[in-house]
């Protein structure tokens, strides 16, 4: 049985293969962009290679794949989405750009200059159908089929690559909506893609609905395109496994619902890194942790407090409202491929812009010809030009020097001079990032560890600890390949809820049970489809609730059925108590109504993830140092230690400064640090 | 008021060291908490206006009143509550103590803006010293005024306009004081619901408390102490430094609203005065006119809040949820007694958030544009509210249906057309619209339509955000439709540098046999079943001549955006189209705009 997970980044592609055993082997290659599939299948012929097997007989054994990928967040914050044309309740053209108002998004009340928002879909292509749907999910209205049609031929005119069908009360009753699909699916057929609004969020609130199925319609083409050509790769050399994808609320599903629900894929890939950062943490009895993880493009940093995961509902993405529930987490566009350049004051910047895969970094020889922060670690002697991917790609200095200069003589310094500007200038980029996370929100940061992946997490992290004062960096074993490693620990399943109305005190303990077996029943049935084995079907069950009149609800948890009059008591002593506990009051003798019961159907994992544990060492590390390398810290050149990541043993002791070569990643630790190595093979670093 | 008697004894103490992380960390934790207590208040309470449409507004002050966080809320009801803080002060003297809660909505005892925001202001102590004040204030459902709900424009006096609370404490030592809580909730209509989020609103305030007391138990007091004199320290001298990068003079600005509301169709005229001198800002409104009788008058700290508000808006834009009492050292506020803008009791003032208040901002807006044409913000569509009331079929119960629902964008800045959603410039774009489906959820009211209004932005070089039609049908029986909370029909807020102001905004109501009738701001009107409220609102105003915008700019807001006609284009914007190519005819358009 072997499992694969392949994280594809905006530079790097990480897979990691678990064997039989459980033991782990790591495998990278570029993002392809114009085809990310292709990095895809590097993975898989490197991983086939290293098994000694021919691809097809590797392929034909493998039993799943957990797939993350950052092209659907990539697409819509670059503009790079559908061409997207709206069907929508005549009489309400404009919800989705009125946007209930929020201004104040990404800035404050107190700021006026603030370019006004740009909808996905234009108000040209927001076009209106007869229909009404009532809130009581009484339709009063039918479809005006014929408005339906004059819709659908100026959208065929305008050559749109995707229909998004979002109707006042649709999660009341969906009968509409579902017409119109189908007239729409099968007029197009595959040639547009056609998401309704109560497919992606059947929920009340028109705004958050409507941009929510938007956002799955904008980002939809891309996301089914490529699912299917992968798919139809991986099928074609044999794969009779499962495709899974990294969910944005953390959990896993098959690619085949994915494709119907594109949205579930904004931050597939970096949703999986806060589970690494728990896993970690857990073994390490870490349980305030700020995950950073910095790839080539870009930089996702999320807060773990008390060992939750956090998640939300209330995510903006870009200036998108996105409404499901997804990790709480936040991107920049700060990594190893950064570039750097002088803006219109005369100021070094570096980023957002990346060299991306293509060119990449100077240094790879690939045509790159402007300086990224991967050259400027080439410059400070960093990264070892011998031994980058294990001496896959032999870095050359010379371009990376090149490179510089053309930031390095406008300024009047000299390349490594620049090279340590860059440095330095990504670090406080990175360590802001940190901040919005954690000290803007009011946790100080010296109460977290800060736990670094990604390839160029490594050369970065204490830096980055040093500038906001935290005692201890943690990089994991495995820190390279992050999120993929995170996807081994991750829950599969979905999550199904239903709207269910009603006081707890009018309360049908049979409907209640019938409702829960009916979402049993699709979920046991979804998995089937994506050939999960769910017969030990993890339930959790939950309801969110309220007082009545109150707006919003409190998610509590169902200690499994509800079988009598006490059980539901104790429910609403629950309910008390968690109102207290997160508002500091309650309202004990006020009705309580249910308003939506969830169901978090997840299957048991197929084997859970361990490392295999170092063996033991002494505190002197020597026999792992490799070379000497003269390395800039500072303002000194200094011979620096360089010891092999491979011949490390738990219980060494390695005080900077001194760098750690790894075969996927280069850890840096500064003068001011001293690591130790774990028995997980994990790096710690704590400040001297 | 006379505004000189309640100021704070200036602080002199010597600034102490403290390392930037630790202020850092302590300056963010204090607009958090802020964030917090509004979102608590949010996420429990009962009320549409303020659950979904998130009329709160929060803030944290020193144990002497001087302003420390006010991240976020709407200006009147939280920019300048100092005053609110140090009248509790005086009032209570030494009977102040841990676990007491006091709630004001007494425009002249308490400084609420008007009856209706209800604020919980809590003590907070280490050991035997106070050492903050917070406070949590929102728009409740109903504060038992001669008719439900809010913005009853014709009332005889303050008193006519609910039940007023002058900063009395309904909480003392933790210990509800049950019979003023009774008398209160006797005196309001939904009381219930009014209790509830009263609980909520003190909920938020205990929250504060237990965030607070972690603050300094981890810090420490003297830190914690040393972290607030930086800040306002830090904040003061940044804000002279942009006070004093504006060129040094004085500009004016104006703006009126429709009526008073008793005397009809008279406009009542807020006028203001800015003067830059040196790094001290003076915002002068004595040639406004005088109180009048019905319910748009303000009292000096609402015309204070709007005044600092406005003039935030044209710092620095990095200095934003950062403003603090600092801020306030460096800006004179005056407004003479007798005026509208600083009435004597018993003037009613009901009205003053949106009819006034929101001309008082639109003034200085106004004015700080004319000092700095660089940053010019013209007024935006106007506040275009009202307050429906009757028996709902379905709970046979009262309900009061407020709402954001009709008035238009915001208004252009300079280099960038008005933003397009955000509604009530008084509001700075906190408050939220209304999902339509909630709204029909809650009350016996369908919508028939909402969306953009061709042809309703101010014109400019860069144009206001459009305004709406909106148009709902009473599923109910009788009703009642207050058009306070609204002005606009005869008057308009500014345009800039050669941008056009605002246009009219109207409401009509249409009878089920369709009969219509005009139903003019600052009215009680009625409705019946099946009769529609049918609205049609002005955007923003816009910044620069409208003959300068870039065409292809003019050909989108045609084409992709629907929003402008080709005769405004022509007209207007001096753009020439043709129809048969759709491509803007450049030649044709050099000869307009030559003309």
């Amino acid at each position: 049985m072997i499992g694969i997970t392949i994280d594809v980044g905006g530079t790097f592609t990480d897979c990691l293969v678990m064997d039989g055993e459980g033991r782990l082997s790591q495998f990278k290659a570029s993002t392809t962009p114009e085809d990310r599939g292709k990095g895809f299948m590097e993975c898989i012929r490197k991983a086939a290679h290293a098994a000694q097997m021919d691809i097809r007989d590797f392929v034909g054994r493998v039993d799943y794949i957990i797939h993350g990928t950052t092209m659907a967040t990539n697409a819509l914050l670059t503009e790079q989405g559908a061409k997207v044309g709206m069907l929508t309740t005549d009489g309400f053209r404009d919800e989705l750009e009125i946007r209930r108002g929020f201004k104040n998004i990404r800035t404050s009340m107190y700021n006026l200059a603030v370019p006004p928002y740009k909808p996905l879909v234009p108000r040209y292509l927001r076009l209106l159908v007869g229909e009404r749907t009532l809130y009581t999910g009484e339709i009063e209205k039918p479809v005006d089929i014929a408005s339906v049609n004059a819709a659908l031929d100026k959208l065929e005119a305008e050559k749109v690559q995707a229909i998004a069908i979002c109707f006042l009360h649709s999660y009341a009753n969906p009968e509409n909506e579902t017409l119109v699909a189908d007239i729409c699916r099968k007029r197009f057929k595959d040639k547009v893609y056609v998401t309704a609004s109560h497919e992606i969020l059947p929920v009340s609130g028109e705004y958050e609905r409507f941009s929510t199925t938007v956002v799955s319609a904008y980002i939809g083409p891309i996301v089914s395109d490529y699912l299917f050509s992968l798919e139809k790769r991986l099928a074609d050399m044999g794969f009779k496994g499962s495709l899974m994808m990294v969910r944005s609320d953390g959990l896993v599903q098959s690619a085949e619902h994915s494709r119907r629900q594109a949205v579930t894929l904004i931050n597939s890939g970096p949703a999986a890194a806060p589970t690494a950062a728990h896993f970690f943490g857990r073994m390490l009895g870490q349980e305030n942790l700020i995950s950073i993880d910095m790839g080539g493009t870009s930089l996702d940093a999320s807060l773990i407090r008390k060992g939750d995961i956090p998640t939300t509902t209330e995510s903006w993405v870009g200036d998108e409202r996105v409404a499901i529930k997804m990790v709480d987490m936040h991107s920049i566009g700060a990594g190893g491929g950064s570039l750097g350049w002088i803006d219109s004051l005369g100021l070094l910047r570096v980023g957002p812009q990346s060299a991306g895969a293509d060119p990449g970094p100077a240094c790879y020889g690939r045509g790159g010809e402007r300086p990224t922060v991967t050259d400027a670690n080439v410059l400070l002697g960093y990264i070892p030009t011998d031994y980058f991917l294990g001496g896959e790609i032999t870095l050359d200095a010379e371009r990376s020097r090149q490179a510089m200069r053309k930031v390095a003589e406008p300024l009047k310094l000299t390349e490594a001079q620049a090279a340590q500007a860059m440095f330095k200038i990504v670090n406080s980029l990175m360590a802001d990032q940190v901040i919005e996370q954690s000290t803007k929100r009011g946790y100080d940061v010296r109460d977290f560890a800060l736990i670094v992946g990604g390839g160029a997490g490594g050369a970065h992290g204490a830096s980055i600890a040093e500038l906001l004062g935290i005692p201890t960096v943690i990089i994991p074993k495995y820190a390279a390949l992050y999120s993929a490693l995170g996807m081994f620990a991750m829950d599969e399943g979905r999550e199904y809820s239903r709207s269910f109305m009603v006081r707890a005190d009018k309360l049908d303990l049979k409907q209640l049970a019938s409702l829960f077996q009916g979402l049993t029943d699709q979920a046991v049935a979804d998995l089937r489809e994506s050939h999960v084995d769910a017969s030990e079907l993890i339930s959790n069950r939950t309801a969110q609730m309220r007082y009545v009149g109150q707006f919003h609800e409190i998610e509590v948890p169902l200690p499994g059925e509800l079988k009598s009059a006490e059980d539901v008591q104790a429910l609403q002593e629950a309910f008390h108590a968690r109102h207290k506990e997160l508002y500091t009051f309650d309202l004990r003798g006020r009705g309580v109504e249910f308003r939506i019961l969830s169901l978090r159907a997840t299957v048991k994992r197929r084997r859970e993830l361990t490392l295999v544990p170092l063996a033991r060492g002494q505190a002197d590390p020597k026999a792992a140092l490799k070379r000497t390398r003269s390395c800039l810290f500072n303002d000194d050149w200094i011979e620096t230690p360089c010891y092999d990541g491979a011949k490390l043993l738990a219980g060494n002791l390695i005080p900077g400064p001194a760098i750690i070569e790894e075969e996927a990643t280069t850890i840096v630790i500064p003068e001011t640090f001293i690591c130790s190595v774990d028995a997980s093979g994990s790096y710690l670093l704590k400040r001297r | 008021m006379n505004s000189k008697i309640s100021s704070a004894p200036k602080k002199t103490a010597k600034l102490a060291e403290v390392d930037p992380l630790t202020l850092s960390t302590v300056w963010h934790s204090l607009q958090r908490i802020c964030r917090e207590m509004r979102r608590l208040i949010e996420r429990t309470s009962q009320s549409y206006l303020i659950s979904e449409l998130k009329d709160i507004s929060v803030g944290i002050w020193d144990g002497e009143g001087n302003t420390i966080a006010i991240p976020v809320g709407l200006p009147v009801q939280f920019v300048g509550a100092k005053y609110s803080v140090r009248y509790i002060m005086d009032q209570y003297g030494k009977d102040i103590h841990p676990g007491d809660v006091f709630l004001a909505n007494d425009p002249y005892k308490g400084y609420s803006c008007h009856p209706s925001d209800w604020g919980f202001f809590r003590p907070i102590f280490h050991g035997d010293r106070l050492v903050f004040w917070t406070l949590a204030r929102a728009h409740v459902e109903d504060t038992g005024a001669a008719y439900p709900g809010a913005y009853f424009s014709n009332p005889y006096d303050i008193h006519s306009e609910g039940l007023l609370v002058p900063g009395v404490k309904v909480i003392a030592r933790g210990e509800e004081q049950q019979d003023i809580m009774r008398l209160i909730f006797n005196n309001v209509r939904l009381s219930e619901g009014v209790r509830s989020d009263s609980y909520a609103m003190i909920g938020a305030t205990t929250m504060a408390e237990n965030r607070l007391h972690d603050l300094i138990e981890k810090y420490g007091m003297g830190t914690v102490d040393d972290c607030v004199a930086v800040m306002m320290d830090r904040t003061e001298r940044a804000v002279k430094a942009c006070i004093l990068a504006m060129p040094d003079g004085t500009t004016y600005g104006e703006s009126a609203t429709d009526d008073d509301g008793v005397d009809l169709d008279i406009p009542v005229t807020v006028r203001c005065e800015v003067t830059v001198k040196g790094d001290r800002l003076k915002i002068d409104f004595s040639k406004s006119d005088k109180q009048v009788k019905g319910f748009v008058n303000c009292s000096y700290p609402t015309t204070y809040s709007m005044a600092v508000a406005g003039a935030i808006l044209f710092m620095d834009t990095a200095l934003t949820e950062y403003h603090n009492e600092g801020t306030m050292e460096a800006i004179d506020v005056i407004a003479p007694e007798g005026l509208v803008v600083n009435a004597n009791y018993p003037a009613a003032m009901g009205g003053a958030p949106v009819s006034m208040g929101h001309n008082i901002l639109e003034a200085v807006m106004m004015a700080m544009s004319a000092a700095l044409p660089p940053r010019a913000a013209a007024g935006w569509g106007r506040r275009y509210g009202q307050y429906i009331y009757g028996i709902n079929p379905r709970t046979k119960g009262l309900y009061v249906f407020p709402g954001y629902h009709a008035e238009g964008g915001a208004g252009a800045v300079y280099g960038f057309d008005g933003y397009q959603g955000s509604a009530s410039v008084g509001t700075l774009g906190e408050i939220s619209r209304p999902n339509t489906e909630d709204c029909e959820i809650k009350y016996p009211w369908k919508f028939i339509s909402r969306g953009f209004r061709l042809d309703s932005s101010g014109a400019g070089k860069w144009r206001g955000g459009p305004g709406f039609h909106w148009e709902v049908e009473n599923l109910g029986d009788d009703a009642g439709v207050h058009t306070g909370a609204g002005q606009g029909e005869t008057t308009f807020s500014h345009g800039c540098l050669g941008g056009r102001p605002t246009l009219a905004n109207n409401c009509v109501i249409v009878r089920e046999n369709g009969d219509k009738m005009k139903a003019q701001v600052h009215r009680l009107h009625q409705v019946h079943h099946g009769d529609r409220i049918v609205k049609d609102t002005s955007g923003g105003g816009g910044v620069g001549r409208p003959e300068e915008r870039d065409p292809q700019a003019v050909w989108d807001d045609v084409y992709i955006n629907e929003m402008v006609t080709l005769k405004t284009a022509r007209e207007v914007y001096k753009v020439a189209i043709d129809t048969a190519t759709r491509q803007i005819d450049w030649d044709q358009t050099k000869k307009l705009r030559a003309a």
